[in-house]
């Protein structure tokens, strides 16, 4: 491995899972030479090695793949592209000099303290999950209370089970999955406890991982209390209100021995925070521009450490995108700056980039703040586009081509999502 | 035979154990968790005082000044985090304010050191982050911060390494009077002792019972603590107290050692001396308070909370002296400020002791010193680069959000951890914005690796807290991929 | 005599609430899907409902203690929990390469393989490209 690490690359990734492998392989399509890309796991893969379910690749591939074979088949490609591969090593940081050139600290046992230069950075660094101390549970503070994905990790990783009688607080994809794959391993799952009154889960997880075992889910419902001395020994699950309060007075126990938490991602921002990088505070991940360039010039970002996705696939889409852009700026070849700033309107949590360039074409993402069926997304006056419904579990695309953008002589684009006559919101 | 046995490795009795390790004498220091310092200690606020609080009076208000000036040798030798970051009591009302001298003078009269009145003027400009409707504070110090686990750890560590035997996972069962001393049984076996010092915190008065003794009671008083989001950091940058209440020094702004801001604690009598629960009730409390002090601190900030039982004995001071029962010295209801005199106790406990015939002789070889812990993340380059070199284990980061490196966790190994806590509360691995989601499964490796421990029976904090279970379908003994050892080369 | 059973459809967000009439094993009327899909999938759901399953087996000799592992099609949905029993009984070990058959035509179904959901090789000859050589989990 010593022999495999060069001193200067001129792209750098930053995170080895699917938004890693595709942002090399896009810098290499754009023509970039030296490709360097950083894992802290013992192999590359990123958290698809733990994804053992099928539902992968639909769009890119056109097949279904479980999370291990998207994993492998970036990878074989990654490495056939002659890129290399530092696993179990961790980008401590990276400086920008005087001259733009980046220096980017790798450690690893076998090297110690490395440093490499790169001409373009991107982040793929991905995301972690909100913990019990984000959603304040009162009670103690026993043993048995994890995030889903760190149970996915014993279970599917480790060969390990997180317990024997278990409570889910939170409908979304990762809980319910782990509700399925629990039962399969034996367990008991004894409900999915979800705080608003809609699943936050894809509609086929709900079916096939809850209603297929006859796991109840309760809507509307928080766990209240965590007891137990040493290990969980029971929570209290109550009804919420419109104010998402718990009604003590509805309230029941649940006896189980663990309580997985499926309450969200956060983009994994240490570094980008350490970078000074400008955030946005909705995504908790980097601004970007057009080109998903952040703040800093020459670094870029995809994948879920830029905003969190649902599909694998779109993290590929975006993360050759963001390669690309990348693998041209390390050649040297400018992008024109962006001069349209996108804002998010009605019913828009959030959309990236953030901001546009009539030079070419767009794909925008952005994400609902509440159901809404059917409805029309509207950007600005330029385009409108039906949809039969908005949930914010799905993220939303919108392509946008530039001769939409040359008749704009604005420089801000609100998106906004509202209602069809006649339609439905859960406002 | 022991000299003195130590039930109770909280921090009064590690305190203990490591003053007497000056001397050449025989110690015990039995404690019933898995590790030091995992009763009340682990929860303490970290607060070191300044003393002007209590009254000379009491006990407690003639250790604490003494305690919080013998803090600046110990850390210089023991090595842990210590920072004199000053206290503010803040007042609102005259009467408020009427309190704040009547404290001022009570400090000055006990010694306690730079005692000032501020005015609302130079509040503000210390402190702009809090509310504009406090006129004036009592400013101390000499009032400081530490990570009260980190204490304990760097207490035990000295006294161990200048010959004091360590027993943890001892609770003491009963006591039986011999003739030349105390036989304490233990779950597996007993150890006789001729003095027995009963610092058991929560249980004092429960081993005090085990000896016939039935003078005193302890009840346990909960505290709530919340810690906040790391961008609060710096948003007050002394401990802030408002004027203190009748059995309470009220509920308080902490900027922890490390920085990250903690608020509380409450103050509820409960009746289980296991209930370390947080409720609806002391948040809203809490929040409910502190918003008055410091408008920009609500409860949405919280990032995890856990509660504490104080021992409070039924005398409401510290309750130190040898006991109707010959050799048997109670060191009970050790609540606020006990860490700030646990120095202090230490040597009063001492002195106990020579007066009651235990001949102290001061071993010429005593090293006062431990080595600091390693800490990757806060060092520049070039000391990075220089323990990488020495061992490349500082290369592979174990802990992302807190930068703790796999040396660190084998340091916390080699130095008492042996269960998740353990470590955490050495290396500060699972303390940050993940809260262990990322490392625990590798931590989990290095302990079974290490301490042998099946990797099923690694525990969160020792007893019941086990974190996994294996596969009904699991093979005994089922190894995972090794490195080549030694014998295949 | 008609009965009637209630599904979710699955084929979109929207997930639709479907009501399949039926008379004994015949379907008289599905309502209740706003476009075609639901339709079929209701029949399908009805006739022969049919799962994907994932899990993970035994392997030793490898990084890992767990090898992922998929069936090539979806099987009888009463027969998954039995098919998750019967595959944690097997145990492989590395090397494995993706896509190999561990037990061909699973549970009689035809077609259907029990595959490794990707390749694992043998401890110690990682492939120098994406294993660091000096990395392991326990040093």
């Amino acid at each position: 491995m010593l022999g495999r690490m060069k001193k200067a690359y001129d792209v750098v990734v930053v995170g080895g899972g699917p938004a890693g492998m595709g942002a090399a392989l896009g810098a290499r399509d754009a023509g970039a030479e030296r490709i360097l890309i950083v894992d802290r796991e013992p192999e590359a893969g990123g958290i698809l090695l733990q994804c053992i379910h099928a539902g992968f690749g639909l769009h890119y591939f056109k097949e279904n793949l479980t999370g291990p074979e998207y994993a492998q088949r970036f990878l074989e490609n990654v490495i056939e592209q002659d890129v290399d591969v530092v696993p179990g090593s961790y980008a401590a940081g990276v400086a920008l000099d005087s001259d733009g050139i980046k220096t980017v600290r790798v450690m690893n046992p076998a090297f110690g303290m490395a440093r490499v230069t790169a001409k373009a950075v991107v982040l793929a660094m991905g995301c972690r999950e909100r913990t019990r101390g984000a959603v304040r549970i009162p009670g103690t503070r026993p043993s048995g209370v994890l995030t889903a994905g760190l149970a996915q990790k014993f279970v599917n990783m480790k060969g390990y089970l997180p317990g024997r009688r278990i409570a889910v607080l939170g409908s979304g994809d990762i809980g319910l999955i782990m509700a399925r794959r629990l039962t399969l391993e034996g367990c008991r799952v004894v409900g999915v406890f979800e705080l608003m009154p809609y699943s936050n889960g894809l509609t086929r997880n709900v079916v096939q991982c809850l209603e297929d075992f006859g796991i109840p889910l309760h809507l509307s419902t928080t766990v209240a209390y965590i007891h137990g001395r040493d290990r969980v020994e029971k929570v209290t699950v109550a009804p919420v209100g419109p104010d998402f309060m718990p009604d003590m007075r509805q309230s029941r126990d649940v006896v189980c021995d663990t309580l997985l938490i499926s309450v969200g991602l956060i983009p994994e921002n240490e570094l980008s925070q350490a970078l000074g990088i400008q955030l946005d505070v909705v995504t908790g991940g980097p601004r970007v521009s057009s080109t998903l360039e952040t703040s800093m010039p020459g670094v870029f970002a995809c994948g879920n450490v830029l905003h969190v996705h649902d599909l694998v696939d779109f993290v590929t889409a975006e993360a050759l995108l963001a390669g690309g852009f990348a693998g041209e700026y390390a050649r040297g070849i400018q992008r024109p700056r962006d001069n349209i700033l996108l804002v998010p309107g009605d019913n828009v949590r959030y959309c990236v980039p953030h901001s546009l360039s009539p030079e070419r074409a767009h794909t925008i993402y952005l994400r609902c703040k509440v159901p809404m069926k059917p409805c029309i997304v509207r950007v600005g006056d330029l385009l409108q586009k039906k949809l039969k419904f908005v949930v914010p579990a799905e993220m939303i695309m919108l392509k946008i081509k530039p001769d939409l953008l040359e008749r704009f002589h604005g420089d801000t684009l609100r998106i906004d999502i509202r209602p069809l006559p006649g339609g439905e919101s859960s406002d | 035979m022991f000299d003195v046995a130590i039930v109770g490795g909280g921090v009064i009795g590690c305190a203990i154990a490591r003053e007497l390790s000056r001397y050449r004498i025989d110690v015990l220091l039995l404690e019933a968790h898995t590790e030091v310092g995992f009763g009340t200690s682990k929860t303490n606020s970290g607060i070191i005082h300044a003393g002007h609080h209590s009254s000379p009076d009491t006990l407690k208000g003639r250790l604490v000044v003494r305690g919080n000036a013998l803090f600046d040798t110990l850390c210089r030798d023991l090595n842990f985090g210590f920072r004199r970051i000053g206290e503010l009591v803040v007042a609102k009302t005259d009467e408020e304010v009427g309190v704040l001298h009547h404290l001022k003078r009570q400090g000055d009269a006990k010694g306690v050191p730079g005692l000032e009145i501020w005015e609302r003027d130079r509040l503000k400009s210390e402190e702009p982050n809090l509310s504009r409707d406090l006129t004036a504070a009592l400013y101390a110090p000499s009032a400081g911060v530490i990570n009260p686990y980190e204490f304990c750890f760097s207490l035990v560590e000295n006294a161990t390494a200048n010959g004091v035997t360590l027993k943890t996972e001892s609770p003491v069962d009963h006591i039986e009077q011999a003739p030349s001393g105390l036989v304490l049984h233990l779950p597996r076996g007993s150890v006789k002792a001729r003095f027995v010092i009963n610092c058991a915190g929560i249980f004092a008065d429960r081993v005090a019972r085990m000896v016939g003794l039935d003078d005193f009671s302890i009840h346990p008083r909960k505290g709530e603590e919340y810690m906040l989001d790391r961008r609060l950091m710096g948003i007050v940058r002394h401990l802030i107290f408002p004027v203190p209440r009748k059995h309470t020094k009220g509920i308080l702004i902490i900027p922890t050692y490390n920085g990250t801001i903690m608020v509380g604690p409450t103050a509820s009598d409960t009746l289980d001396r296991w209930d370390l629960s947080t409720t609806y009730e002391g948040a809203a409390a809490v929040f409910g308070f502190i918003k008055d002090l410091c408008p920009s601190i609500t409860e949405k900030d919280t990032i995890t909370e856990f509660a504490g039982l104080r021992a409070v004995s039924n005398t409401n001071d510290f309750i130190i002296g040898a006991s109707k029962v010959k050799g048997f010295i109670n060191v009970a209801g050790i609540q606020s400020p006990g860490l700030t005199a646990a120095p202090a106790i230490a040597e009063y406990v001492r002195d106990i002791l020579k007066a009651e015939g235990l001949h102290l002789k001061e071993k010429k070889d005593f090293n006062p010193r431990v080595e600091a812990p390693p800490r990757f993340a806060t060092l520049p380059a070039e000391s990075r680069e220089a323990l990488i070199r020495r061992n490349p284990l500082f290369a592979r980061v174990v802990c992302r959000c807190e930068m703790v490196t796999e040396a660190e966790i084998h340091h916390a190994i080699d130095h008492g951890a042996r269960t998740l806590d353990g470590i955490k509360f050495r290396s500060r691995a699972g303390m940050g914005r993940c809260q262990g989601g990322f490392c625990t499964t590798r931590c989990m490796d290095i302990l079974a690796a290490r301490t042998g421990q099946p990797f099923e029976r690694i525990t969160k904090r020792g007893g019941g807290s086990w974190i996994v279970v294996p596969r009904e379908d699991a093979l005994p003994a089922f190894s995972t991929r090794r490195v080549p050892s030694c014998s295949e080369e | 005599m008609t009965e009637t059973v209630h599904l979710t459809c699955i084929g979109c967000p929207v997930g639709c609430p479907l009501q399949l009439e039926h008379e004994g094993s015949e379907i008289k009327e599905i309502s209740g899907n706003e476009c075609d899909r639901g339709a079929k999938y209701a029949r399908q759901e009805f006739l022969d409902p049919r799962r994907d399953l994932s899990t993970t087996v035994a392997v030793s000799n490898a990084l890992w203690p767990r090898l992922p592992v998929r069936l090539t099609g979806p099987i009888p949905k009463d027969k998954v929990l039995d098919a998750a029993r019967r595959i944690h009984r097997i145990r492989v070990e590395a090397p494995v390469t993706i896509g190999q058959i561990l037990e061909a035509d699973f549970m009689g179904e035809k077609g259907v393989h029990l595959v490794a959901s990707r390749s694992m090789p043998a401890a110690g000859q990682e492939d120098v490209h994406h294993l660091g050589e000096t990395v392991s989990p326990l040093s």
